[in-house]
């Protein structure tokens, strides 16, 4: 996608480095063993990578969209695209929730089979879900800005959300 | 069914309620089971087929009009809006449409079956309304359109294309009472290439460009190049519709077809580069439907030369047909359907304080398989039908194709079933949808 405003291209190039992180989840998950997985260095690392993202990317992402843009959007008569993309953010937030711990002990190396099983199913829910409301963000919201934001409140908000970055 | 957010906020709403897109495509999986079963009565006369009136008629119209235009219509009734930026206006416009046309292409299907030119001509008559008020919508959206300027002029010549088609069936249906607007053979000419690569190709070409980069999360397609295959395309349609009103007919259908493949070649290697460079590469098998249509859109160009050239060979025109219409055009929008239906089902909330959806809980992916064998069997046997001459195969080849259009028709009741069944039930995982 073509976008005209720094917001657009800071959300957009991290929907790229999430969905790298994600399609690397769904991949090694979809292979990990039925037992043992704990022993796996290379999926061990990704847990954690993926706890990361969890703990600190999701939550910091969503909450600037839903402060700034999707405020936004509905003063501009868009209502329904942001109450569609907030529901989304919830139900991402409700998957995350439950896969959030598993992931930590995944990344410490102390889950048990039963418990990678769960994570497994858990990690390609979000990985669906995230990957589902990416493309509608990019299809939508995105484009939008370049209308919705001047120029003025452009910088103010992409600085405001690399701040935002930097203290994550 | 609950919509998620407010999507019923009308005038300055972007999306449309489910029920606008899902009842376009509920018909358009209903009329290929019927088109299938009406080429089944029809198979006697398929194998040479060359027009007039008769359930072989009746089949190719339940897929143009049918399944592939009554696609068209519920996609870019959503797509559109969305991609252009635009509010998508009373719904009831688009009901409006749905209410008409649907009754209409029946009308149509069972007067050209029957050979009942009363009720071909109401139904006709139907058909023209809808699409003409189709035409008004689509026109409003291309005019205030924002951004998208390669879907926007992949929109102009597609509705262009539809109005010459509308003036060139409504002038073959007077044809049959004796009273045509224009030489029958010119408005046969125009009415197929304009319908087919004009209407639904310049269509399907111009949605891709929205489609193929936000499935496989790619940047957007160059945008010069893809105007130059618009222009391409555009310049092929306006030499295939100078050449059907007989100015040096056989140079300037070369030429249409040599123009026809450049656009062609530059769109498909468009589509190429934003797969490979997309962040999702596995699409599933509803992108295989989709490339398999894309190798049968040069071929059908290439039998479109050979029946600008006189190939020596009785079908040949027949065997353009099924290339250009079930070969790369039913193929595609058929994939294309499969991929965007539990996509904008998932945007729907389901009943109570359940999470949207995702779109592999709407999706049942056996009847998908089923129908993907089916349909490819089916595209085959039809070949070899016409090839052969032979009815007998052609009457196989429609029952496996009816079989196909049935499994697809149940993967659709199943999907409508588990948008209204409540979430906890059905936390079931089938094959990956990206």
């Amino acid at each position: 996608m073509n976008f005209q405003r720094q917001v657009s291209h800071a959300l957009h190039e991290e929907h790229r480095t999430n969905l790298d992180l994600l399609g690397r989840i769904e991949q090694a998950f979809a292979r990990a063993p039925r037992s043992g997985a704990s022993r796996d260095p290379d999926l061990v690392r990704l847990a954690a990578s993926f706890a990361r993202h969890l703990e600190q990317d999701v939550e910091r992402h969503f909450d600037f969209e839903e402060k700034e843009l999707f405020t936004r959007l509905a003063d501009a008569g868009e209502g329904d695209i942001a109450g569609l993309l907030a529901e989304e953010h919830s139900a991402i937030r409700a998957v995350a929730e439950e896969v959030l711990p598993l992931a930590r002990e995944a990344a410490a190396g102390t889950l048990d089979d039963a418990g990678w099983s769960a994570l497994k199913v858990g990690a390609l829910e979000m990985v669906e879900r995230q990957v589902s409301h990416i493309q509608k963000e990019t299809m939508a919201l995105l484009p939008m800005l370049d209308d919705l934001l001047d120029d003025e409140t452009d910088r103010e908000l992409s600085f405001a959300y690399a701040a935002g970055h930097s203290r994550g | 069914m609950k919509l998620a957010g407010a999507f019923l906020s009308g005038a300055t709403s972007r999306l449309l309620p489910a029920s606008i897109p899902l009842r376009f495509f509920g018909a358009a999986i209903a009329s290929h089971l019927l088109a299938w079963l009406a080429l089944l009565a029809g198979s006697e006369a398929l194998p040479r087929f060359a027009g007039g009136l008769g359930w072989t008629l009746a089949a190719l119209h339940l897929v143009t009009l049918g399944v592939l235009a009554m696609t068209a219509i519920g996609a870019s009734l959503q797509l559109l809006p969305v991609a252009t930026r635009q509010a998508v206006g009373s719904v009831r416009w688009p009901a409006l449409i749905w209410w008409l046309y649907t009754p209409g292409v029946a009308a149509v299907a069972v007067g050209m079956g029957a050979a009942q030119p009363v009720v071909l001509a109401s139904g006709a008559a139907a058909v023209v309304v809808a699409l003409l008020v189709f035409v008004a919508l689509l026109a409003k959206n291309l005019v205030g359109a924002k951004g998208m300027p390669v879907v926007v002029a992949h929109g102009w010549i597609a509705l262009a294309s539809l109005l010459a088609v509308l003036l060139t069936a409504l002038s073959l249906a007077f044809a049959y009472v004796g009273a045509p607007i224009i030489d029958r053979g010119t408005g046969l000419a125009l009415h197929v290439v304009l319908a087919t690569y004009g209407f639904m190709g310049m269509l399907a070409l111009g949605l891709s460009y929205i489609l193929v980069p936000m499935f496989a999360l790619s940047g957007a397609p160059n945008e010069r190049r893809a105007l130059a295959s618009c222009a391409l395309a555009a310049l092929a349609l306006a030499l295939a519709g100078a050449a059907a009103f007989g100015i040096s007919p056989r140079p300037l259908r070369v030429i249409a077809v040599l123009a026809a493949a450049a656009a062609v070649a530059m769109h498909l290697q468009l589509m190429s580069v934003a797969l490979k460079t997309g962040m999702r590469r596995e699409l599933g098998r509803s992108f295989r439907l989709v490339r398999i249509a894309w190798a049968l859109l040069p071929l059908s160009l290439a039998a479109a030369l050979a029946v600008a050239l006189d190939f020596p060979f009785e079908g040949m025109q027949t065997l353009f047909g099924l290339v250009l219409i079930v070969g790369w055009l039913l193929t595609f929008l058929l994939g294309i359907l499969q991929r965007i239906l539990p996509f904008l089902a998932s945007m729907h909330k389901p009943p109570g304080k359940a999470p949207p959806r995702t779109p592999s809980s709407l999706t049942d992916d056996r009847p998908l398989a089923v129908h993907f064998w089916c349909h490819l069997a089916a595209l085959a046997l039809l070949a070899l039908a016409i090839i052969a001459d032979s009815a007998a195969i052609a009457a196989i080849a429609s029952v496996i194709g009816a079989a196909g259009a049935s499994a697809l028709a149940v993967f659709f009741m199943i999907l409508l079933q588990r948008m209204r069944r409540p979430h906890s039930t059905i936390r079931v995982r089938n094959d990956r949808v990206a």
